[in-house]
């Protein structure tokens, strides 16, 4: 027994101070993203008046840049493609942890997919898995399931299969970062777009009420760090959403402020500003960006 | 609680502590430390099922030892009957109960008399249809005066739930296991190294192999209208490797913990897919289920002995009960009915017992036709295999008739790259272990220390970096 004992440890021993070599890839593993604001965030690199959080029609539809120009208040875009409200606290808890706190936070609005069950909006994991050499990224993908407690000591723990992949990741032409941290659409998708225009119920029962918390939750975050949080809904190349609105207008704080896009502007109904039903093409981002500028000087 | 959790990761070197260093003087407080865990590795799932174990075991006890006291032959054919009642009962109302009222509510349908079904919400007990056969062939081996009942209580019940093999195999015989139970376990260092081996290698089949073959055989199986036919085959193939690494791995996971507490456990899988027809491949896959099933109910049927009508309705026999075994669904049933429609060219010309031993015996390399004839085997096997994974019986029909379109010629749009070499590299281990009870039993055991330790450190940060992308229950925990 003592032999067995002594030979297992050994082994373990060894194998403990071996894999520490896997830190070499879980350091690498960063430096393969096009996408590094979730570092920076993490890292505390940001200063900013304003941040702008959401999914893709966040980071395709506010030009941050522009943003600052027209209103002077520094700015940064931290919306991501395809999550949900889950991840967008995620992203507002941790800018708050390790960056000074901004005055202004907008939170772009998915309509009726905001607080709704299931797809397709979801709390995007594969977007940690590359930041994992940050305990901080670590921990909440232990708390979601995603890593085991093994990883806060075994480093192979930490890693993907894709960690081992020398090359850097495919960067689509909507994925191009810009010094503000949006992705605007360059050019509109080869599709024809129909306007909808029937009138869309919502459906309550369909709601996700983590979701609901996850709301509740900014809206607090916002009030302890004395934030203004401004709520926005972008437009759509559809009628507006007013069962949505109605909804929306019981789980929020009237102290907040709320930016509608102008439905009555003819150039929402305009195609060519679409890259698809639900986001804008650059051109569109503009004219939109520039609606929340006059939004927030008018109200300084 | 599963194999692979950090609570079994824990669990195991608690028990293997108090086993070998607390209660290794005491044979019988070492039984009831084993069913202490036993019962904790149990109902760290569901409390409430430990009853269901607990009343099972007491059942069979009690039957055997009134076996042992009544010598009248109509009396003891009662108490059998009460036992498999019971037991059957058990598993029939947990398992059937669903299937068999929506069975009969859409054969009423069918004649245009629909009715209302009445269907429970039951949660099947994790294992039942495992620990049911071991019991029942303890019972039925005491009736059969194949075995002495036992009256030491502790010992029958650790038998019954043993944790490592109790919630999916392999299915151990009283006739194999309860006697280890009588006698004081000695610790071996080469058998617990042995051990380790064996469980190194199961996790490596599970987390690296099926978890992974998994993720892309869901992702198929579950838009398969959307795939070419090629795409379709790979995922049957994942299919394929998933099932077997899932259940050969938990096998070698519950035969090596068994090793480090002394025990034996019955090889389940011996290597099926390099079988050169359906019968060795029978007699390579769940072993201990395929003899379970030709002890208790194929040989009690009359087996071999009777006429070719015998042998061949003997044969459906077990193999449909095989797949209802396997679950409620009629999609098991067909895989069932299907193996037995491959076993009875074999059966009729009667080759069912041409190769008994194993491939390539004496070289390195399979011969041409051995080759053919494990590729043959190997895609009756695949075919076979889409009806189990498939939802129902319209989705593996769809499945097969898109697999076998012409689009089976283009080329494959899910092809994970890393995957298929480490396939390869599994099918190549496997290979070159197949004399073995399982691949690494003496792979490198002649090489330096070194060479050994790296080979399954390597083994183990591929396990870690596999397991951290996405896990997934074992499959036969459902069964």
């Amino acid at each position: 027994m003592k032999r067995f004992l002594f030979t297992l440890l050994s082994f373990f021993i060894i194998f403990f101070l071996l894999e520490k070599a896997s830190w070499y890839f879980i350091n690498k593993a960063p430096e393969k993203e096009h996408d590094r604001r979730l570092e920076k965030i993490v890292a505390g690199s940001f200063n900013k008046d304003l941040i702008i959080i959401g999914s893709s029609r966040g980071v395709n539809n506010i030009l941050a840049c522009q943003l600052e120009d027209e209103t002077g208040l520094s700015s940064y875009n931290l919306s991501y493609k395809g999550v949900d409200i889950l991840f967008q606290l995620f992203i507002l808890e941790t800018y708050l942890k390790f960056n000074p706190s901004p005055k202004k936070v907008l939170l772009l609005l998915d309509h009726k997919h905001t607080f709704a069950k299931g797809n397709p909006l979801f709390f995007r994991d594969d977007l940690l898995f590359p930041f994992s050499k940050y305990n901080y990224i670590n921990n909440k993908l232990i708390a979601r399931g995603k890593r085991n407690y093994g990883s806060k000591i075994f480093g192979l723990l930490r890693l993907n299969r894709k960690d081992f992949s020398t090359k850097k990741k495919k960067v689509l032409p909507n994925e191009v970062l810009t010094d503000c941290g949006s992705m605007p659409n360059p050019i509109k998708r080869p599709i024809t777009l129909e306007y909808q225009d029937e009138k869309l119920i919502y459906q309550v029962n369909n709601e996700n009420p983590k979701k609901i918390e996850a709301f509740k939750a900014i809206q607090k975050l916002c009030q302890t760090n004395n934030i203004k949080l401004i709520t926005v809904f972008p437009p759509n190349y559809k009628a507006f959403d007013f069962g949505f609105m109605k909804r929306f207008n019981q789980l929020n704080n009237s102290e907040n402020s709320v930016i509608i896009y102008d439905t009555l502007n003819p150039i929402y109904k305009n195609e060519s500003i679409y890259f698809d039903e639900s986001h804008l093409i650059r051109d569109g981002a503009k004219i939109f960006t520039s609606e929340i500028s006059e939004f927030i000087n008018s109200n300084k | 609680m599963y194999f692979n959790s950090l609570d079994f990761a824990l669990f195991l070197p608690i028990v293997f502590i108090l086993y070998w260093f607390v209660t290794n003087k005491n044979l019988k407080l070492q039984n009831a430390l084993l069913v202490v865990a036993s019962y904790v590795f149990y109902g760290w799932w569901d409390w409430r099922f430990l009853s269901l174990i607990v009343f099972s075991s007491l059942v069979d006890y009690t039957i055997g030892l009134q076996l042992n006291h009544t010598a009248q032959p109509s009396k003891r054919k009662l108490l059998l009957w009460s036992s498999i009642l019971v037991n059957l009962g058990f598993l029939g109302f947990f398992k059937y109960y669903n299937f068999f009222i929506d069975s009969f509510v859409e054969a009423f349908s069918f004649f245009g008399s629909p009715i209302q079904p009445n269907t429970l919400d039951i949660i099947l007990p994790v294992g039942i249809s495992f620990y049911t056969f071991q019991t029942l062939s303890y019972t039925i081996d005491v009736y059969k005066r194949k075995l002495e009942p036992t009256r030491d209580i502790v010992s029958f019940f650790a038998f019954v739930s043993f944790f490592p093999q109790l919630v999916a195999g392999p299915i151990e015989r009283a006739t194999h296991l309860l006697p280890q139970f009588y006698k004081k376990r000695k610790f071996h260092y080469s058998q617990a190294v042995d051990g380790c081996r064996q469980i190194l290698w199961g996790f490596f089949k599970k987390v690296v192999i099926a978890d992974n073959c998994a993720e892309y055989a869901n992702q198929i199986f579950n838009n398969s209208a959307e795939h070419s036919g090629s795409t379709l085959l790979m995922g049957a193939l994942f299919f394929t490797f998933q099932i077997y690494g899932d259940f050969s791995g938990y096998s070698d996971i519950a035969i090596g913990t068994s090793r480090l507490f002394g025990f034996d456990l019955k090889q389940n899988f011996a290597f099926p897919y390099f079988s050169r027809d359906i019968a060795e491949f029978w007699r390579r896959w769940h072993i201990s289920l395929s003899t379970w099933f030709r002890d208790y109910l194929y040989i009690p049927l009359g087996g071999s002995q009777g006429g070719t009508w015998m042998k061949v309705r003997n044969t459906f026999i077990i193999f449909l009960v095989s797949g209802f075994w396997h679950g409620a669904n009629w999609t098991f049933i067909i895989w069932g009915f299907l193996n037995a429609l491959y076993f009875l060219p074999l059966l009729l010309a009667k080759r069912n017992r041409t190769h008994l031993n194993v491939v390539a015996q004496d070289s390195k390399l399979p011969s041409i036709i051995e080759l053919v004839q494990m590729g043959l085997t190997f895609g009756l096997t695949v075919i076979a295999w889409v009806f189990f994974r498939a939802e129902s019986v319209t989705h593996a029909v769809t499945y097969l008739k898109g697999l076998f379109s012409s689009s089976l010629l283009s080329l494959p749009t899910i092809r994970p790259t890393n995957l298929l070499v480490l396939i390869l590299f599994f099918i190549g281990i496997e290979w070159i272990g197949r004399r073995q009870h399982y691949a690494i039993e003496v792979l490198l055991l002649k090489q330096s220390r070194v060479i050994r330790w790296a080979f399954y450190m390597i083994i183990i940060a591929i396990i870690f970096v596999f397991s951290s992308d996405n896990q997934q229950e074992f499959i036969y925990f459902q069964f």
